[in-house]
C-alpha cells in the first residue's frame, strides 16, 4: 500500500480525539492506585508509585506472602534503611484515631536497630491474630540521605525529621499495588452489591427475551384477528418517556407490597417494546418459505418459533440482551426510588452511596469505580463485535 | 358455519384477571369485576351452542378467588380440544396467546401507569398519608408559574442546543475518517465507544473528581486554579461577556457553567454511540456513488456534502430525534455531579425535578404533572420535527 499524508493526518485527528476520550479512564486508574497525598496534588502525578514494577518487588519483600502479604502472630517484618549511623530514626505504629482498643499498635514490638550498614525496623506481630495490614510511621532524620525499602505513602515535614507514613507496611505486591480496591472492597457490602445487579440484569434478560420472542413472532408470523390493534398500542406505549411512568409505577409496586424486593427492581421492565420491534424485525425478515416448509412437515407454531425463528435470529437476541444488560446494570433512578435497604442496592446505587461516604478519598473511591465498570468493560473485550453490532443495530429502522 | 371465538374467550379472561388484581390492590371498582365476570359467563353461555364441552370454560369463572384462572382455563381447553381446529383458528389463538404474557405486562407497567399519572396529577398533594382532594388542573396551574419549573425546562433547551449539535458534527467527523479505510479501525473505535457502555455513576463520580476545584486535573490544564466547576451558578454567556462590559441576566445569561460541565460529560459519555450508528450508516451507502463523483472530479467536500449529508440524513435524523428526547430525561450525570442540583438549583433537569418533587417532596400530584407536561413536550417536539426535517430527510439510497 502506497502512503498517503492524508492518511496520516486522520490519524492524527483519530489518536488526538481518542486521547481525549481514554484520558479519563487512564485518570480513573491512575487515581486508583494513588495515595492520598499523590491524589491530593496540585500538580497532578501521571504515574503513581505504586504504578512501578520496580516498587512491586520491593512491596513483594514486605510481609508473610509475597504477593498479598500481611503478618501472622509471632512473624516479624524487617524494613531496612541504608545509610550512615548517625542521630537513630524513629519507628511507631499509629494509633488508629478515637479506637478504644487497637492491637495493632498495642501488639506490635517495633525495635530499631544499626547493623551493616543500614537502620534495621523489626516490626513482630505479639498479638494472637494476623494482620491483615499494618501502618507504620518512621520519623527519619533530615541530615541523613534518605533511601526507604518501600516508598511512603506520605512524606511530611516534622520538626528535625521527615515522617515518613506507610498505610502498610507488610503489603506484598498486590496488596500494594491494589491498596486502594482491597480498602474499597472491605468498606462497602460490594458483594453483594454485585450480585444483585447481576442478578436483576440477567433476569431482566432471559425472561424479557422469551416474552418478546413470543410476541415478536405471533406478530411478525401468524395472522390473528386484532394483531393491527396489537400493534398498534404497542408502538403507542413507545411514545410514553420512561419519567411518566416512575410515579404511577412506584405507587403500583408500594401497594403490591413489593418496594425494596427483587420483584420491584425486575417485573416492571421485563416487557421490553424495544425487544419485541427488535426482534419482529428480524421474523419478518426470514424467508416464509422456510415456514411453509416446516408447516408441510406437520410443525405447528411453537415448533416452528423454537426450532426454526429463535435459531435463525440469534443476532438478535444478542444484541437485546447486550442492550438490557447494559441498561439494568447502569440504571441508577430505578433502584434509587424502588430500593431503601443496603441488602437491596445494586452496584451503581452502592457506589453512588460510597461517593457520598468515601468525602475525599479519592484513591478508593477511582477503585470502587473501576470495580463497577470492570464486568461490563470485560464483557466488552470479549465479544467485541457482538456489542458493536447489537448497539449498531438499534439504530436500523 | 362460523365457529366459537376462544381467542376471544382467551383474551377477555386475561383482563378479567388483570381486573380482579386491579380491584383487589384498589384500583379499580369491586363492580366492574361482576361486570366482567358477567359477559365472559355470557361467552360460555354462547359458546354452548357450538358443544356442550364448552361448558367447561365455565371453569374460567374461579377469576373471582383465583384470577390467573380466566386466562388459564381457556388456554387448557384450547390445548386439550384444540386438534380440530382449523388453521385460521389455530393462528387466532396461538396468536393471541404467544402475544398475551407480553401485552399483560405492557398494560400493567406502561399503558395503565400513563392514565394513572395524569389521574393523580389532578388531586392535591397526594402522598397517601392522607386522603387528597380532588383539584381539577390546579397542579398544572401552579406549574405554569413555577420559577423551579422554568428553570428546568431552560437548562433541558440548552442541553438539546448544546450537547446535540457538537455530539452529531463531532461522531460525523469521527465516523467519517474511521470510513476511510484507515488502519487500527478496531483500537479507535474500542477508544470512542467505551464511554458509552460505561455505567453514568462511575463516569461522573471520575468526571467530578476531574472537575474537583484544587486537586482537578482540569485546573491545572487550564491554568484556573481553584476555579468551582460544579458549583458556579454563573450562566456561562454572562462569563464570557464580563470582561466586554456586557451585562446579561436571567435566560440569556445561558446555562450556569455547572451545566455547562454536566453536558460536556454528556457529549463525552455518549459519542461513542453515536460513532457506531453513524458508522453504520456511512457503511450502508454504496461505493459506487463516490467513484462516480470522483470520476467527475468531485473533491473531498463535495463528495461529503452532495453524497454523504443526503444519505445519511435519516441516520442523522434518527440521532437527532434521540438526543431531543433523551435530553428531557437526563438524571443520573445531575444526581451524580450536582446531587443537591447545584448551587441556586442551576443545574435542575425536568427528571431531577420530578424526582426531587415526588421522592424528597413527597408531593406525587406535582410530580405526575410535571411528568404529564413532560410526555406533552415530548410528544409535540417529535410532532413538530416530524413535519418539518422529515421532509428534508432521504430514506432512499
Amino acid at each position: 500500500m502506497r502512503f498517503k499524508p492524508t492518511s496520516l493526518l486522520v490519524h492524527l485527528v483519530l489518536l488526538g480525539g481518542g486521547v481525549i476520550m481514554a484520558f479519563p479512564f487512564y485518570w480513573m486508574l491512575a487515581t486508583s492506585l494513588k495515595s492520598p497525598q499523590e491524589a491530593l496534588q496540585a500538580k497532578p502525578i501521571w504515574v503513581p508509585e505504586r504504578m512501578k514494577p520496580g516498587n512491586w518487588l520491593k512491596a513483594a519483600r514486605l510481609g508473610d506472602s509475597p504477593l498479598w502479604g500481611g503478618l501472622a502472630p509471632g512473624r516479624s517484618v524487617e524494613l531496612v534503611f541504608p545509610g550512615e549511623k548517625g542521630r537513630p530514626p524513629k519507628a511507631f505504629i499509629p494509633r488508629t484515631p478515637g479506637a478504644f482498643f487497637d492491637p495493632r499498635a498495642d501488639g506490635t514490638r517495633v525495635e530499631v536497630v544499626y547493623r551493616e550498614g543500614a537502620w534495621r525496623v523489626r516490626l513482630t506481630n505479639t498479638t494472637g491474630e494476623a494482620f491483615r495490614f499494618l501502618p507504620l510511621v518512621v520519623l527519619w532524620p533530615k541530615e541523613a540521605p534518605l533511601d526507604p525499602p518501600l516508598p511512603p505513602d506520605a512524606l511530611r515535614s516534622q520538626g528535625e525529621d521527615w515522617r515518613l507514613e506507610w498505610v502498610n507496611a507488610v503489603p506484598g505486591a498486590l496488596g500494594y499495588l491494589f491498596h486502594n480496591y482491597l480498602e474499597a472492597w472491605h468498606a462497602a457490602p460490594w458483594g453483594r452489591y454485585f450480585f444483585n445487579s447481576f442478578f436483576t440484569a440477567l433476569t431482566q434478560v432471559a425472561v424479557g427475551l422469551f416474552l418478546a420472542a413470543l410476541a415478536a413472532f405471533a406478530l411478525a408470523r401468524i395472522p390473528f384477528p386484532g394483531k393491527e390493534a396489537v400493534f398498534v398500542l404497542i408502538l403507542a406505549t413507545m411514545m410514553v418517556p420512561g419519567e411518566v411512568l416512575l410515579i404511577p409505577n412506584y405507587v403500583l409496586l408500594a401497594r403490591l407490597g413489593w418496594l425494596d424486593t427483587y420483584y420491584a427492581l425486575i417485573v416492571p421492565w421485563l416487557a421490553s417494546v424495544f425487544g419485541i420491534f427488535l426482534l419482529r424485525q428480524f421474523y419478518l425478515s426470514l424467508p416464509q418459505d422456510l415456514f411453509d416448509a416446516a408447516r408441510i412437515d406437520g410443525a405447528g407454531y411453537l415448533t416452528q418459533l423454537f426450532r426454526i425463528a429463535l435459531p435463525l435470529s440469534l443476532p438478535g437476541l444478542v444484541s437485546y440482551g447486550i442492550f438490557t444488560f447494559l441498561g439494568a446494570y447502569n440504571a441508577l433512578l430505578w433502584p434509587l426510588i424502588v430500593t431503601q435497604s443496603p441488602e437491596m442496592r445494586t452496584v451503581q446505587l452502592g457506589l453512588q452511596a460510597f461517593v457520598s461516604e468515601a468525602g475525599s478519598d479519592y484513591g478508593a473511591l477511582m477503585a470502587a469505580s473501576t470495580l463497577v465498570i470492570l464486568p461490563v468493560i470485560l464483557g466488552y473485550f470479549f465479544a467485541q463485535r457482538q456489542f458493536i453490532q447489537g448497539i449498531a443495530r438499534s439504530g436500523l429502522k | 358455519m362460523r365457529t366459537f371465538p376462544l381467542h376471544a374467550v382467551l383474551s377477555w379472561g386475561a383482563l378479567l384477571s388483570l381486573g380482579v388484581y386491579a380491584a383487589r390492590l384498589g384500583f379499580l371498582a369491586q363492580a366492574w369485576v361482576g361486570v366482567g365476570l358477567g359477559l365472559y359467563a355470557l361467552l360460555v353461555l354462547w359458546g354452548i351452542r357450538f358443544g356442550w364441552r364448552h361448558a367447561l370454560l365455565a371453569l374460567g369463572l374461579m377469576a373471582y378467588w383465583f384470577p390467573p384462572a380466566a386466562f388459564l382455563v381457556p388456554l387448557l381447553f384450547a390445548l386439550i380440544f384444540g386438534r380440530g381446529l382449523s388453521e385460521k383458528e389455530q393462528g387466532a389463538l396461538y396468536g393471541w396467546a404467544l402475544v398475551w404474557p407480553a401485552l399483560a405486562l405492557l398494560l400493567i407497567w406502561q399503558v395503565f401507569p400513563t392514565f394513572y399519572a395524569f389521574y393523580l396529577s389532578l388531586f392535591e398533594r397526594v402522598n397517601f398519608l392522607r386522603p387528597a382532594a380532588f383539584s381539577g388542573l390546579e397542579n398544572y396551574r401552579i406549574l405554569l408559574q413555577d420559577p423551579l419549573f422554568w428553570r428546568a425546562l431552560g437548562n433541558t433547551f440548552w442541553y438539546v442546543v448544546f450537547t446535540v449539535p457538537v455530539g452529531l458534527l463531532l461522531a460525523t467527523v469521527v465516523a467519517i475518517l474511521l470510513n476511510t479505510q484507515v488502519a487500527f479501525l478496531g483500537l479507535y473505535r474500542t477508544l470512542y465507544f467505551l464511554p458509552y457502555i460505561t455505567a453514568l455513576t462511575a463516569a461522573a463520580a471520575v468526571w467530578r473528581w476531574i472537575y474537583h476545584p484544587e486537586f482537578g486535573f482540569l485546573n491545572w490544564l487550564l491554568r484556573t486554579p481553584g476555579l468551582d466547576w460544579l458549583n458556579t451558578p454563573k450562566g456561562v454567556f454572562a462569563l464570557l461577556l464580563e470582561p466586554l462590559g456586557v451585562q446579561v441576566q436571567g435566560f440569556w445569561a445561558g446555562p450556569s457553567l455547572a451545566f455547562v460541565a454536566i453536558m460536556a460529560m454528556s457529549v463525552w459519555h455518549f459519542l461513542g454511540y453515536q460513532v457506531v450508528i453513524l458508522l453504520a450508516g456511512l457503511q450502508a451507502i454504496p461505493k459506487e456513488y463516490y467513484e462516480a463523483a470522483e470520476l467527475d472530479g468531485a473533491s473531498f467536500w463535495q463528495k461529503h456534502w452532495f453524497i454523504t449529508w443526503p444519505l445519511l440524513s435519516p441516520t442523522t435524523f434518527f440521532l437527532f430525534t434521540l438526543g431531543l428526547i433523551g435530553a428531557f430525561q437526563v438524571f443520573t450525570q445531575v444526581y451524580v455531579l450536582t446531587p443537591t442540583g447545584g448551587v441556586l438549583q442551576d443545574t435542575l433537569t425536568l427528571a431531577f425535578y420530578l424526582y426531587n418533587k415526588g421522592f424528597r417532596d413527597a408531593d406525587f400530584s406535582y410530580a405526575s404533572a410535571i411528568a404529564m407536561v413532560t410526555f406533552l413536550l415530548i410528544l409535540g417536539l417529535t410532532l413538530i420535527q416530524r413535519r418539518i426535517l422529515e421532509r428534508r430527510v432521504n430514506y432512499e439510497i
